[in-house]
């Protein structure tokens, strides 16, 4: 891993770059115009810091008078403490990935990062991504971010055998469906969910069953505060999820909240416990090189029911994009990267890695057979970013502790309490 | 020990010792399984294969060699500092007269409650107005700074213990202050010495946060294997091998220094008790 | 006469004779001062960058109201109000002060006890030491990890296996996700690791103990039982005290066990005021609030040391 060694950064003023950018973005770039160094912030670790590396390497092939540069950030836990220690730190970079449309906002309201509108228009990336992407990476009306990998987080893990041993043939395509299940899957000894809720991964379901009770466009308003936490949807969603626990869905409280997804994850994959688990497409890695599965044979994804509200079209997505900085030495080489990124090669070597590509570009037959379920199903669905990356500062915790405090007890009288202090925090960010 | 000790206290510490260290033994069992196996905990037995794929893995990956180096350099500078700076300034506390003793005794034994993360911030910033990130001096003045806290703490509360007379002796016979320091009260204090040099051996070979934020390319081995537990991989057995070897160096230290003080060798023999 | 009681006076006991004993008392009080000033330089020096400096920043830091990368807005005090008013963070402190008296109890008590019996036969134990040690060696981190997999909760916990096997079954529980059993069972993996500390520091005090105590009270035919009751016990003291303060206030700080084992919860119940301020800080990178809740703590701290640290240093004036 390369770290920042040697001082071969220039700075130039704000008012010079801001110059430059927008002379460059104006005209088309060859492969020869851009060369020099080109500096990427980058946190990712593990098999993402190998894609990574293998997106830089195909970037230098097609581009070889650029230099791809790191600044390696080891972090712990949530990256954004250490990116903005190292941001305030005076650390410069051209490039950045984010997974957080709150922090993206945080960044730009700083005049951190660049708008990309002109540079989407340019260097056609529409060509590549449809516009569904392009909203996913616009804050306030302009676009921060191109999106390089997305996950499905409406999509339902589970394994053959133990649907098998339930006497489940057919995976169930609506709500009641599901929910009826739950007695074959309880009669076989298998706690129907495995919900890890010790730190966030409660909140999927809470996020899916509003999505596709109320539709994207309320899921936005309410992450946008312009609807409060009280409202009806809200309670009403909660009052669905109440149902699904008492319907007997997920053994106690306490094995709940003792549990993180990957514990979770175990349940389903490893030891057979549970049935279902709605976590993001990471645990399909998990499930192919630690529990050494066979992607669509001994497990596989079912797509969150349908409900019958009228919004069954709806996917809750998390997402990973590439920002630009303001003050960046080299965006000539940035722009570059940003329009290479969803073409072909780029978006191919994602799919190689065993993650899902947004590009219209990507050669789908590269995707194993759960990632297939798992693209198609977003690809033809209305999109919602995740609350949990979504939700500014520390009402994210709020929402996930709120949501514990249900799971513990859900009436009707903790619906109210639980609805209440989430909007009593979300109140002091407006 | 003078005369015989009870015959049943070896059994019973090794006894407790047994049971304190199964944990530990898990780290060690997690470390030569396939991490496929110890998914359900590293006791079972449903399949038993030994592997050292994660010792090779891991001395491949990462940095390891060149980690193993910063680190040594980083807590070996940083313990010699506190171990040669915390003895005269216990001293000076505990045997000398001077405006302001009290007052600076507090201000630096209080010190101790400030946690690393409130006091990593505001260094950042003045790290990066003098130019000192990634230097090694942006990571021991914290580490030896810190430790005063601590460290004279735990010295002058043994030299309440040392006889006065000893010093006032050395003083009335023509010893300045540093003399009967570097004299008397030292030569006679290895005890409590060598147990802050251990501690703050292992305070600083486990440090994270310090360096995680103030290195860039220089990276100790906490930071190198906080790289190894990946955002959604788990890596449990790489993880342990990282544990093994991180541990075992301040073991090493610990076992090396313990001596210094153990058989009760150091005795304050100079007084006519 | 002046001259004559300040040359008697200098270095030695003796009394002042006739006049200025006020002069006198102010040269013994400074007259040290070249010396201590000269060994405590460096110290000084480095505890300013590292302590100090960060210490007024901190201050600084507590006035203003940071949310993120935005403007920072000046607020005075408002940090401190919101602070007291601030439901969890009351809540963290009542936690915290269950979490610090018994983890601080049990490691500093267990490691007594040990210690003692150690000094009793020192080489013999040396194993047990180091491994004991080798807990408090491991980083907090892995303490976490470790004990996660203790306190699992189905039958991969080690715990539930262990009561499965002795026949216990129906005593297995989800552990971390009880807010009833959860602080209980953080304390246990805490003070496992941090026992190490008092073992190391009070049998290096023991092993100070001048040889020729014990051997009077051998020749006196003391067994070694009653050397450890009456001698080797209170002269440990120095270690104790050691242990405890460092085992106090180090559990202040606790971050990483808490937030591997539980992250703080269920439903908050595990938080402390460490892991209060590390999330305000670092995490949400509310650095005001966080600072504020820092000095809060600090405060506390300082209300209960002053005197027991004054009181201790007055007998060496």
């Amino acid at each position: 891993m390369n770290g920042l060694g040697d001082a071969g950064m220039r700075r130039r003023t704000m008012l010079a770059v801001f110059a430059a950018s927008m002379l460059l973005s104006a005209a088309p770039v060859s492969a020869q115009d851009v060369s020099g160094d080109l500096v990427l912030l980058d946190w990712a670790s593990g098999s993402e810091q190998e894609m990574i590396k293998a997106l830089e390497d195909g970037f230098t092939k097609a581009y070889p008078n650029v230099h791809f540069k790191e600044i390696n950030l080891t972090v712990q836990g949530d990256a954004r403490g250490a990116i903005r220690a190292a941001l305030q730190s005076g650390e410069k970079a051209d490039l950045f990935i984010n997974t957080w449309p709150a922090f993206r906002k945080e960044l730009a309201d700083a005049g951190l990062l660049r708008d990309l509108t002109s540079l989407w228009d340019s260097a056609k990336i529409g060509d590549n991504l449809s516009d569904s992407w392009k909203a996913l990476g616009t804050t306030d009306g302009k676009l921060y971010g191109i999106t390089y990998t997305y996950g499905d987080r409406s999509g339902m893990f589970y394994k053959t055998a133990t649907m098998k041993k339930s006497g489940i043939d057919a995976q169930p395509k609506t709500w009641d469906e599901f929910v009826a299940n739950f007695k074959k899957l309880n009669d076989a000894g298998i706690t129907p969910i495995a919900i890890g809720a010790k730190y966030w991964s409660h909140a999927e379901w809470f996020e899916s069953l509003y999505e596709h009770l109320n539709g994207v466009e309320k899921a936005a308003d309410l992450a946008a505060h312009k609807i409060p936490w009280t409202d009806d949807s809200v309670k009403n969603t909660l009052r669905k999820f109440a149902e699904m626990l008492k319907a007997g869905c997920c053994g106690t409280a306490e094995s709940m909240l003792a549990n993180d997804w990957d514990t979770a994850s175990d349940m389903v994959f490893v030891q057979g416990t549970a049935g279902y688990q709605i976590i993001g497409m990471w645990n399909n890695d998990r499930a192919r090189n630690v529990d050494k599965l066979k992607e669509g044979e001994d497990y596989s994804l079912q797509q969150f029911p349908a409900m019958g509200a009228g919004h069954d079209d709806v996917s809750s997505v998390d997402s990973k994009e590439f920002s630009a900085f303001t003050d960046s030495a080299n965006p000539a080489a940035a722009d570059a990267f940003l329009a290479w990124v969803t073409t072909a090669d780029a978006a191919n070597i994602v799919a190689r890695a065993g993650l899902a590509s947004p590009s219209n570009k990507v050669d789908p037959s590269l995707y194993g057979p759960v990632m297939r379920i798992a693209a198609g199903a977003v690809s033809s669905s209305k999109v919602q970013f995740v609350l949990g990356d979504l939700l500014p500062g520390d009402l994210v915790d709020e929402y996930r502790v709120q949501l514990q405090k249900f799971l513990q007890d859900p009436s009707d009288a903790t619906i109210d309490s639980v609805t209440q202090a989430i909007e009593a925090k979300a109140a002091t960010f407006d | 020990m003078i005369g015989k000790s009870p015959r049943w206290i070896p059994y019973f510490t090794w006894l407790l010792a047994i049971v304190w260290v199964i944990p530990l033994v898990g780290i060690v069992v997690t470390s030569i399984r396939p991490e496929s196996d110890t998914i359900l905990g590293w006791w079972r037995l449903d399949h038993v294969e030994l592997t050292l794929r994660a010792w090779f893995e891991v001395w491949g990956k990462y940095k390891l060699a060149e980690g193993f180096w910063v680190t040594l350099e980083l807590a070996g500078v940083a313990t010699l500092g506190t171990m040669i700076l915390t003895p005269a300034a216990a001293y000076a506390f505990q045997f000398l007269r001077f405006p302001f003793r009290r007052t600076l005794l507090v201000i630096i034994i209080n010190a101790f409650v400030l946690p690393a993360q409130v006091v990593v911030i505001p260094l950042f910033t003045l790290w990066r107005q003098m130019g000192l990130i990634d230097n090694v001096l942006a990571v021991l003045i914290p580490y030896v700074g810190l430790s005063f806290a601590w460290s004279i703490y735990l010295v002058k509360n043994f030299l309440e213990d040392f006889p006065r007379e000893l010093v006032e002796a050395s003083r009335i016979d023509g010893c300045g202050a540093i003399r009967s320091f570097l004299y008397v009260v030292l030569p006679n204090s290895l005890s409590p010495i060598f147990a802050v040099g251990i501690l703050q051996f292992l305070f600083c070979w486990n440090s994270l946060l310090i360096p995680l934020l103030f290195m860039r390319t220089q990276l100790p081995l906490p930071v190198v294997f906080a790289q190894i537990s990946g955002m959604y991989d788990a890596n449990w057995d790489l993880r342990a091998v990282a544990a093994i070897v991180t541990t075992s160096v301040p073991l090493l230290v610990f076992l090396i220094f313990q001596r210094q003080f153990a058989g009760g060798s150091v005795a304050t023999s100079g007084s006519k008790e | 006469m002046s001259e004559v009681a300040l040359r008697g006076s200098e270095g030695s006991n003796s009394r002042v004779v006739g006049g200025a004993p006020q002069r006198t008392a102010l040269r013994r009080w400074i007259a040290d001062a070249p010396a201590a000033y000269l060994l405590l330089l460096p110290v000084l020096i480095l505890f300013g960058f590292a302590v100090l400096y960060p210490l007024v920043q901190t201050i600084v830091l507590s006035l203003w109201d940071i949310k993120g990368l935005g403007k920072p807005k000046f607020i005075g005090l408002g940090n401190f109000v919101a602070l007291v008013q601030d439901a969890n963070f009351r809540q963290a402190a009542t936690t915290t002060l269950l979490w610090t008296l018994c983890t601080t109890a049990i490691s500093v008590g267990a490691g007594w006890g040990i210690a003692l019996l150690c000094a009793l036969a020192p080489r013999q134990t040396l194993v047990p030491r180091v491994i004991i040690f080798a807990a408090f060696g491991v980083s907090e981190a892995v303490i976490g990890y470790v004990w996660l997999q203790v306190y699992r909760g189905d039958t991969a916990g080690l715990l539930n296996a262990i009561l499965s096997g002795a026949g216990l079954g129906n005593l297995a529980h989800a552990w971390l996700g009880d807010a009833k059993t959860a602080i209980w069972c953080l304390i246990a993996a805490y003070s496992w690791a941090q026992t190490g500390l008092p073992l190391l520091v009070i049998f290096a005090a023991t092993q100070a103990i001048s040889r020729n105590v014990l051997e009077a009270a051998y020749v006196d035919g003391a067994t070694p039982m009653n050397m450890m009751r009456h001698i080797i016990a209170p002269l440990s003291m120095p270690g104790v005290r050691v242990a405890l303060f460092i085992n106090l206030l180090g559990s202040l700080r606790a971050f990483d066990t808490i937030y591997v084992l539980t992250g703080g919860g269920p439903v908050r119940s595990t938080e402390t005021i460490g892991y209060f301020m590390f999330r305000e800080s670092f995490t949400q990178f509310k650095l005001g609030y966080g600072a504020a809740a820092t000095l809060i703590l600090l405060a506390a701290v300082l209300i209960v040391s002053i005197p027991a640290i004054l009181q201790r240093t007055k007998s060496t004036t």
